[in-house]
């Protein structure tokens, strides 16, 4: 145990020491502050962009538009820009080959593995709730959102989706061992995915539910329990695709 | 004309930390293109137009993958 901390203390440095930490913060922060300004700008935008005397009936917006724009800007870019910041974590070490040397003074392979995929989860938990705080002091600030529902459950359905992109990227990283590996993987099984959303069946499955379902949720339209399987399965593949990466770290050559 | 300054400062609480923090990051990141001239590839002008136009991903593209490594520092 005391050399998972020590590896992973080794992480949190060299992640801060090379700007993760203060991009993460300010992309997040920036998301953050983006959704509700977006929900609150746009039928003022939309007055001031339409010839004189067209007569606009827009709704005014509410809590419930800034929480769109959320679940809309954070899986577009705040996932691409996490998976883009963590495509390197593996494969720079092992093209530099820093890590022969703690491997041979004695240090477990699946810790490399775990210890890396944990502070990337941390990372990942951070940006989301940075993100989730800022939106909700913002939209608290400006509406009312007490009709809205299942807030918490939506956000972590999103959570639940990172996690699996992570894994998928950390397995592509470590099998690959180079940068463009990772994000290939990770683009290749999200390609995969949408392919297999073409075709419909009775439950819902597909883990890029976790996409959509958010804003009904928020609505009301679907209930938790809904969604339910594709919540476990992304878990487990993400399991699932830690302990491949380990197994297969494990025979690596270095 | 009035409107239009009512209208800004309705909107300054997004306005402020929104450009500062893109700006912040952006100077920020020029500032580190300048002092560490050894990249992985590209050279200092490719970086610098990089960091201070594509907003975000262009500073996180080159901590990620343009960044050379060791202490390039020249002063």
């Amino acid at each position: 145990m005391n050399q998972w901390i020590g590896f992973f203390k080794k992480e949190w440095f060299e992640s801060v020491k090379t700007y993760k930490l203060l991009l993460v913060l300010c992309i997040f922060g920036f998301l953050g502050v983006l959704n509700p300004f977006t929900a609150k700008i746009t039928p003022a935008l939309m007055e001031n962009l339409m010839p004189e005397g067209t007569i606009l009936n827009l709704p005014d917006p509410s809590a419930l538009d800034s929480w769109m724009q959320f679940y809309k800007n954070v899986p577009q870019l705040g996932l691409v820009v996490f998976i883009l910041l963590f495509s390197t974590m593996m494969s720079k070490e092992l093209e530099k080959g820093t890590l022969i040397i703690l491997l041979t003074k004695g240090l477990r392979r699946s810790t490399v593995i775990t210890a890396k995929f944990c502070l990337a989860l941390s990372y990942w938990t951070l940006a989301l709730t940075a993100a989730f705080l800022i939106t909700y002091m913002y939209t608290a600030f400006y509406w009312d959102q007490s009709g809205l529902q299942h807030l918490l459950f939506a956000a972590s359905c999103l959570y639940i989706f990172g996690i699996l992109l992570l894994a998928v990227t950390l397995w592509g990283n470590t099998y690959f061992a180079s940068s463009y590996g990772g994000i290939l993987v990770t683009f290749i099984a999200i390609i995969v995915l949408f392919a297999a959303s073409i075709f419909p069946t009775d439950v819902a499955w597909n883990p890029l539910e976790l996409f959509t379902v958010p804003a009904k949720l928020l609505t009301g339209e679907a209930a938790p329990s809904d969604i339910w399987i594709p919540y476990v399965l992304s878990l487990g593949l993400a399991g699932c695709f830690v302990w491949l990466t380990v197994l297969h770290f494990k025979k690596k050559l270095l | 004309m009035n409107t239009n300054l009512d209208m800004l400062m309705e909107y300054l609480p997004f306005l402020i930390p929104l450009i500062l923090l893109q700006i912040g990051l952006a100077i920020f990141s020029a500032i580190h293109v300048i002092r560490h001239p050894h990249y992985r590839f590209g050279n200092q002008v490719m970086w610098l137009l990089i960091v201070l136009f594509l907003q975000f991903i262009g500073p996180l593209i080159y901590f990620v993958f343009g960044r050379g490594d060791g202490n390039g520092r020249t002063n």
